[in-house]
């Protein structure tokens, strides 16, 4: 199954503005303006956000409000980053994170795939 | 460092109505939310950059919210979103990390009004990508309005269920099951009296089951979720009835094809600023576990430190409005803003209100008890920190090896050291120890908590305006006793 080519917003009465794309392991993502990066990304069918460090195993967004730390994404090249409480913006860089992910002492380095 | 007459932590229903209470009898008011909008979880707003073109079902709630919202501008107050309480270094003063903005407060009072978030319950699979809290699944439709999936099964215990169906069927999903373990439509009319107590609240959920019932969704009591399957996400549910004694019947087990689960076994009030504190606890199973003790003006055991709305017991968005009011006036009476006699005329209705819902409480705890203590859900492979990754079997191991207490688990196994801080697993762990030891959850020990209550950045730190430390010059001195 395709997941790229449907929605999951509701659009009854709710005009969301200008839709700009962020990029989600290099594939580009539609999002609204004030639009959380987890809320974007599930309303395209991408849902699973992360491996874990031990086990490997598949995450994604669980409390939905900041309590539990599941939906932790790299963003911009910073790791642990909450994909349910950071608004998405036009360009950003999101990625899935492996493990711990990147180390903050080595910068993302422009265009690098992880 | 800042002052202020009231501190309150959460912008949510609670903190939001204390605090226009408190503002508009004079006292200095700020106000803490580590959410960017104001509003807690039940009246979470969309971003502001969406324009609502016609009112919808979504907007029942909009003259509250609104009303309550005016508390943020009001000019006694000092309201900081995006803002994590997260120590307590002296009494009387918080620490927050808020960007730019962190550093200190010195308050007179302060109120906790943190609510709360989804018991975790550990099963099989729960940690597959498509199985979300109930909580979870309101905050994609409030906050976004974006469903997680286009099949779901809703699975758990408690009334939130109801809304949850509700909200997936409104967005068009389909619901192929509703799971809720408690008998609860049989225990309906026997504590009907009690739930007519507030007749709101019933007319809601009697709406919720008309919309199930147009749809055509099953709505089955007796009966929870025992596994989610999938390889990198969820792909199906294996639910299993639950007989009136309690027990769970694995061999009558079906399972159903799903793309979501949104699992809801109830709330537990976020203790996580009492435990810091240190403030005397109590245990109430029926009103999400551990709570603050708290007089009837609503203080705790430390005092100036006040407890308010499901953060402090689970009451339900109308308690929450009640307490968050009612916190507000003694604080201003005990702070000399409201004279005794204003302050009791101001009370006396919201006391008798919060009687009344408190009868409904009862009614509705009675209604959907939960049949288990949800510990045999859990296999050796099935994941009890979620941040940590520790499954069940690696305690069972410790514990043959002799770490057998809550904080040898934790020490052998890194549970509950991980990025919530103990928030989603302590809970688990109790539940465990006390199942185990056959004792009740409230004897079991649990480790302190210490700061940060809340992950925060060390970014986040160093944007602290702090004098310069003082240290003594012989270090065996407590600090500050001997200044260089």
């Amino acid at each position: 199954m395709s997941k790229t080519d449907f929605d999951r917003r509701i659009a009854t009465g709710l005009d969301r503005g200008e839709a700009f794309t962020f990029t989600f392991d290099g594939m580009a993502v539609t999002a609204y303006p004030g639009e959380s990066v987890a809320a974007a990304l599930i309303a395209h069918g991408r849902r699973k956000f992360r491996e874990t460090l031990k086990r490997d195993m598949p995450r994604g967004l669980y409390c939905g409000m900041g309590v539990c730390w599941e939906c932790i994404m790299v963003i911009d090249g910073r790791a642990a980053v909450r994909a349910c409480m950071t608004v998405a913006e036009p360009g950003m860089k999101v990625e899935t994170q492996h493990g711990l992910g990147p180390s903050p002492n080595t910068a993302p380095t422009e265009g690098s795939a992880s | 460092m800042n002052q202020a007459d009231l501190a309150i932590v959460g912008a949510g229903p609670t903190g939001l109505s204390a605090a226009l209470v408190a503002a508009r009898a004079g006292l200095k008011v700020w106000v803490f939310d580590d959410n960017a909008l104001p509003g807690g979880q039940y009246f979470r707003q969309l971003p502001k950059q969406f324009r609502k073109t016609r009112k919808t079902v979504y907007d029942k709630e909009h003259g509250r919210a609104s009303e309550l919202f005016t508390a943020i501008h009001h000019p006694n107050v000092t309201y900081l979103p995006n803002a994590t309480v997260w120590e307590n270094p002296d009494p009387g003063i918080l620490a927050f990390a808020a960007g730019e903005r962190s550093g200190r407060i010195e308050a007179k009072a302060i109120l906790i009004a943190c609510g709360a978030s989804d018991r975790p319950v550990p099963f099989p699979g729960w940690t597959l990508p498509g199985v979300v809290t109930a909580g979870g699944l309101q905050n994609l439709v409030k906050g976004a309005r974006v469903v997680p999936g286009e099949r779901a099964v809703v699975a758990g215990n408690g009334p939130l269920l109801l809304v949850v169906a509700a909200n997936l069927i409104r967005a068009g999903a389909t619901v192929a099951a509703v799971a809720e373990a408690a008998p609860a439509t049989a225990r309906l009319w026997r504590n009907l009296p009690r739930l007519l107590q507030a007749p709101e609240i019933v007319k809601l959920a009697v709406n919720y089951r008309g919309l199930m019932a147009k749809a055509g969704v099953p709505y089955r009591c007796g009966e929870t979720v025992i596994e989610a399957r999938g390889t990198d996400e969820l792909e199906e549910v294996v639910l299993a009835p639950i007989d009136t004694r309690g027990r769970l019947d694995r061999t009558k087990a079906r399972t159903v094809a799903c793309d979501t689960l949104v699992a809801g076994f109830g709330l537990n009030p976020s203790i996580e600023m009492y435990r810091l504190l240190g403030c005397d606890m109590s245990y109430n199973s029926y009103r999400g576990g551990w709570m603050p003790k708290r007089s009837d003006d609503l203080e705790t055991s430390i005092p100036g430190i006040f407890a308010a709305g499901d953060g402090a017991g689970i009451g339900g968005v109308e308690f929450a409005l009640i307490e968050g009011k009612l916190a507000g006036t003694v604080i201003a009476r005990n702070l000399g803003a409201l004279d005794e006699r204003t302050a009791a005329i101001q009370a006396a209705p919201l006391r008798s209100r919060l009687e009344r819902f408190r009868k409904f409480r009862v009614g509705l705890e009675r209604v959907y008890a939960p049949p288990s203590t949800w510990t045999e859900l859990a296999t050796d492979d099935t994941i009890v920190c979620r941040c940590e990754d520790v499954s069940l079997g690696e305690i069972r191991a410790r514990e043959a090896q002799g770490f057998t207490s809550a904080f040898a688990i934790k020490g052998s196994t890194r549970m509950s050291m991980g990025r919530c801080q103990g928030r989603n697993c302590l809970p688990t762990l109790a539940a465990h120890i006390a199942a185990r030891d056959g004792i009740a959850v409230e004897q079991v020990a649990v480790p302190r908590g210490r700061p940060p209550a809340r992950l925060v950045t060390i970014g986040d730190l160093l944007q602290e305006d702090l004098p310069a430390p003082v240290f003594p010059t012989d270090p065996h001195l407590p600090r500050g006793e001997e200044v260089i």
